[in-house]
């Protein structure tokens, strides 16, 4: 089930950047274009990478199915207990009430054109962050139980 | 028969989506209430600067909610489907 | 002038893509191809000024469909119309 070593190697180069990628994309979505989907996208695509190129079987950290079971269910519970979190103090669903407010993600921002500050968007990166990890949790889970359909179909 | 039917659906076709791009100029909506709204407030409201985000992640929350359901629920069916076939393999569980 | 070149470039590009995934009896090659066409789209994406379209068109459209078609290839047969 592994492929070529030619593929093997360009793969160990490749796939630490484009994860990196991916969560630069994820952690700066309320500044640059991108967002949650878009980055768990990508860092989904570099972990395929590493499926396809290997046998599945040989990378237990990387895939492993419980984590990303939690992965999955953990990002769209935090999905909505950042939305639930607001009604809790008094506002309606998902009011974004730590934008402007001074504390944790909640510097002001100016109308125009400005540099950009990480330390914005209320809760947009914990909103991003959630959606982010569970497009990563479900799209490789969907690439795993399809490989390891085929492992038993070919065994069989 | 059949032939010239297609034809005349693939002509209809081909004329309304050339009527729509040469009637209507790109990025001009007809009506931009909600745009300018967003672009005017959302910035200062929202406290980002990537305005796609501050509409798919605050103003329009609850899209975003519906796909991630449906992501979740699509990954929910795979593994349900692809469980008989690996069954006992590596679920201790059962 | 250089963006419209590079615009005519792509619209040939995804047309030929587009062609050539229909025509190959290869199927792996189909697929490759389908990939390209998702690429040469997602460029179309961002020279049009969308680029959160493109990103998601390239990681999903270029990355994952063509990992999830291999696995599919892998699993039933090369060639169109090859009998088992």
């Amino acid at each position: 089930m592994r492929m070529s070593k030619i593929v093997r190697t360009a793969t160990d180069i490749l796939y630490p950047f484009i994860i990196i990628f991916g969560f630069y994309i994820i952690l700066h979505g309320h500044l640059t274009p991108g967002g949650g989907f878009q980055g768990g996208a990508v860092v989904a695509t570099g972990t395929a990478l590493v499926l396809v190129a290997y046998s599945w079987k040989e990378l237990p950290g990387l895939v492993s199915k419980n984590l990303l079971w939690f992965q999955e269910s953990g990002g769209l519970l935090l999905f909505i207990g950042a939305g639930l979190a607001a009604m809790i103090i008094g506002f309606p669903f998902f009011y974004n009430w730590l934008a402007g407010s001074g504390s944790i993600f909640g510097t002001p921002v100016a109308f125009g054109p400005n540099p950009g500050d990480l330390n914005t968007g209320g809760f947009l990166p914990i909103m991003n962050i959630a959606v982010g990890v569970e497009v990563w949790g479900g799209l490789v889970m969907v690439l795993l139980y399809l490989l390891s359909a085929l492992e038993r179909e070919e065994r069989a | 028969m059949k032939q010239i039917i297609a034809l005349i659906t693939i002509l209809v076709f081909a004329g309304s989506l050339l009527m729509i791009v040469t009637n209507f100029q790109f990025g001009v909506p007809i009506k931009s209430d909600m745009d300018d709204y967003f672009l005017k407030f959302g910035q200062v409201q929202t406290g980002t600067n990537n305005q796609c985000t501050s509409v798919t992640f605050d103003f329009r929350g609850f899209d975003t909610l519906g796909e991630s359901t449906v992501l979740f629920t699509a990954v929910m069916g795979v593994a349900l489907m692809f469980r008989r076939f690996i069954r006992g393999e590596d679920d201790a569980d059962e | 002038m250089i963006e419209l070149v590079v615009h005519v470039l792509v619209l040939i590009g995804l047309i030929i893509s587009a062609v050539l995934t229909i025509t190959f009896k290869d199927l792996l090659a189909a697929a490759l191809a389908s990939g390209v066409f998702s690429l040469l789209i997602s460029v179309e994406f961002y020279i049009l000024q969308a680029p959160d379209v493109a990103i998601s068109q390239a990681a999903v459209g270029a990355g994952l469909t063509t990992a999830i078609f291999i696995i599919a290839i892998r699993a039933t047969q090369r060639f169109e119309g090859e009998t088992e």
